[in-house]
């Protein structure tokens, strides 16, 4: 009781400050109440209409005038219009100001259906309507499609998005290898720096581990812009580069792939070998001693008896790195060039840019999902190696 | 238990008396680009302000989402007084009457405003410019691009260039290269043809181009020696080459577009009235030229540019040598494409 009493203001912390705004976010990528809840009247006329000449019927037109003047009067026209011109281009100001002449009486005119068209013509645009009559419900799956290079085509089948627009599957991918790079290319230097940490008289082991624990402690914007220095095209690389006579001229190290790589393993190696390093050391020294002893020679010797042992620190090392990586986005968008953005880069796009939150939830979702299913992979790896080493 | 509830009813009655003093000192929050641009608005202009009438005015910085606005204005908790907006996000606050209208007797006389620099709800903050810029120090005497054309031939003018990593400005520039006038470009960037047209021209420019996104970035780039050549935002390069003394020059007649903020007040502001007054007295063209005076973009009163030291205006986009090579910013159009297109651009970049 004490207990449960003494854990709740953490619970309701994290519940209240953390899970319910995440949640909150991400129930964005399937709501369509800004569009169901504002037009509610033109899509029960819409249902039961019977389009005469690619336009719906006079019903359909009063229904329509009734919800734009509400919506204006509630001042949500701006959000609806918002809405409709990110799934119709040119339609923003066609809402605003039908809503404006609806709620000042001045589409009252029979029929409405005529007197909409000639002061608004582009109310005449099949298009419009067609986009119109597919917000059935308070919920869209329009966002999630889109997430993975899908929409909505004619007769409301899936398809696949037009080429010039399909990108995010290409970045999904990308966001994975990314990560996937990182997390090799930060074991494969970490473990003979933790090597060596564990295997150093006291006094050094000590040295070299402040030395690893320091840049954990200096912000990450500063570790990532320095990298921008060092790598630029007059930046110390380059310079030591010319003046060796190695090249000729500058080369472009700054921006691209390579630059990425260097600042996201330098941002992260730290956690790769604090995690290798705090399982090396209950591996006792004498196993490696007594394979040598027994005839193996060294590199035998690690690779049979070292790396099994230390084989969970690695694992936990990776999936840390791993799922840190995926969600990288201060790096890639200081240090990377437009092809080497993650996922996250494009969520803040959509988030605060183009204010199209609906995908910018869908795409996190996303994110979302695979981290669980990366964590899932590496638990259960994890789990089979536990039961290896006990058997 | 009782030493934490004092504790709690002594915070919260600290917490009520320094309201109490917040709403005695009453200051007015204005919303800027933040940066270069507050700090001369600050200088030039509020500061001034604050002297003659006592009233502190607090600056925050945006990017200028009117989605914020509209967010305060639903939710009855506005923050803002006055923001500066682009032309587009005030064409749509207005319509959705998320902005005050503004009457002549607070902006004075429409015939003394310059055109499209006085708006149904907004007075003009400033007129900036996106403009090609070079490095003197790589083409020396007057041998750097002198076209958009130029900007594209990387054969003749070798080296990096930097762009602005959005659709709007970029797109424009591309078609610039691809010979379309200043006068013809909405004609044709508002067919798909026209903007596939743009997009091409930008194919043939990307392995060469290193993008910028915050304009301290894209002069760093500039400094570094990244690029030899950049699009820029008028008033920055010429703060670096007046007061940091740096090599860049400003390809003026190469053509450029140009585009207007407004300062405008938001409805149901805590300080709504104050607001309203601010921009009334902002109005007096002694009291706008004092931003133009230290960063070298236009405002909107005629009178203001008479009160600018010459050497100075010859900086300014709407200077009488810079304007004949100017074009505005098409803000219908932008307002209705801006999502779409900033979209695509994203998507393509990343291909």
């Amino acid at each position: 009781m004490v207990l449960a009493l003494l854990v709740l203001p953490v619970v309701l912390f994290v519940v209240l400050i953390f899970l319910w705004p995440v949640a909150r976010f991400l129930a964005l990528s399937v709501d369509n109440s800004d569009m169901s809840g504002n037009l509610p009247r033109t899509i029960v006329a819409l249902s039961q209409d019977v389009p005469e000449s690619g336009l719906p019927s006079e019903a359909v037109f009063v229904a329509l005038v009734e919800d734009l003047a509400a919506a204006k009067r509630a001042g949500r026209e701006g959000v609806l219009a918002q809405l409709v011109n990110q799934r119709l281009v040119g339609t923003r100001f066609l809402i605003i100001k039908t809503a404006k002449d609806a709620a000042d009486g001045k589409l009252d005119m029979r029929p409405v259906r005529e007197s909409l068209i000639d002061r608004h013509s582009g109310w005449s645009n099949p298009a419009l309507w067609q986009e119109l009559s597919r917000q059935k419900g308070a919920f869209t799956d329009y966002y999630l499609l889109n997430s993975v290079d899908l929409m909505r085509g004619e007769d409301n089948a899936i398809a696949s998005v037009p080429p010039d627009r399909a990108v995010f599957l290409d970045v999904l991918l990308r966001t994975i290898w990314i990560s996937a790079v990182v997390t090799v290319l930060c074991a494969l230097l970490a473990l003979p720096l933790a090597q060596a940490i564990v295997s150093a008289p006291p006094t050094w082991s000590r040295l070299m581990f402040a030395l690893v624990l320091f840049p954990l402690w200096t912000s990450l914007l500063v570790r990532t812009v320095i990298w921008i220095i060092v790598l630029q095209r007059n930046g110390p690389v380059n310079a030591t580069l010319m003046g060796l006579g190695i090249v000729g001229e500058p080369l472009n190290l700054v921006y691209t792939r390579f630059s990425l790589y260097v600042a996201m393993v330098q941002v992260l190696l730290p956690m790769m070998v604090l995690s290798i390093v705090a399982v090396m050391r209950r591996v006792p020294a004498t196993y490696m001693r007594a394979a040598l002893s027994l005839g193996a020679s060294w590199l035998t010797a690690w690779r049979r008896v070292q790396l099994p042992l230390i084989l969970p620190g690695i694992l936990s090392g990776g999936a840390i790195v791993f799922v840190f990586s995926l969600g990288y986005y201060i790096t890639p968008t200081l240090v990377g060039g437009p092809t080497d953005q993650m996922v996250s880069s494009y969520i803040a796009f959509y988030t605060n840019n183009t204010l199209n939150w609906g995908l910018g939830a869908a795409l996190s979702l996303q994110l979302l999902l695979i981290l669980l299913m990366f964590a899932f992979l590496f638990l259960t790896a994890n789990a089979i190696l536990k039961r290896r080493t006990a058997a | 238990m009782k030493t934490y509830l004092r504790t709690i009813s002594a915070m919260a009655l600290a917490l009520s008396a320094s309201t109490l003093v917040a709403s005695a000192a009453d200051p007015i929050t204005v919303v800027g680009w933040g940066g270069t641009w507050d700090k001369a608005y600050k200088d030039g202009v509020w500061d001034k302000y604050t002297e003659q009438t006592g009233t502190p005015i607090i600056q925050e910085e945006w990017a200028g989402e009117v989605a914020k606005v509209r967010a305060q204005v639903q939710a009855g908790n506005v923050t803002y007084d006055v923001v500066s907006v682009e032309a587009p996000a005030m064409e749509i606050g207005c319509a959705e009457g998320l902005f005050l209208p503004l009457t002549p007797d607070v902006t004075g006389d429409p015939q003394n405003y310059l055109p499209g620099t006085l708006h149904e709800c907004g007075v003009a903050s400033d007129t900036w410019a996106t403009i090609m810029t070079y490095n003197t120090n790589v083409f020396k005497d007057g041998t750097g691009p002198k076209t958009w054309a130029d900007f594209w031939d990387v054969e003749k003018f070798p080296g990096k260039r930097g762009l602005y990593s959005q659709a709007q400005f970029t797109l424009e520039n591309a078609l610039m290269a691809d010979g379309v006038k200043g006068e013809d470009m909405y004609k044709v960037l508002s067919t798909p043809e026209g903007v596939d047209r743009a997009f091409a021209m930008l194919d043939k420019l990307k392995p060469n181009v290193v993008w910028w996104s915050t304009t301290t970035q894209g002069i760093q780039n500039l400094d570094s020696g990244e690029v030899v050549m950049s699009d820029a935002f008028n008033a920055r390069i010429t703060n670096e080459v007046v007061q940091e003394k740096k090599p860049y020059t400003i390809v003026w007649d190469a053509g450029f577009f140009y585009g207007t903020d407004f300062w405008a007040v938001v409805k149901g502001a805590p300080r709504e009235k104050e607001g309203v007054d601010l921009l009334k007295w902002f109005s007096i063209p002694e009291n706008q030229a004092g931003f133009s005076k230290l960063y070298a973009y236009g405002t909107g009163r005629k009178e203001a540019a008479a009160l600018i030291p010459a050497e100075w205006a010859a900086n300014l986009p709407t200077s009488d040598e810079h304007i004949k090579f100017a074009t505005a910013y098409d803000n219908d159009f932008w307002t209705e494409n801006k999502e779409a297109l900033e979209e695509r651009f994203k998507a393509w970049q990343a291909k």
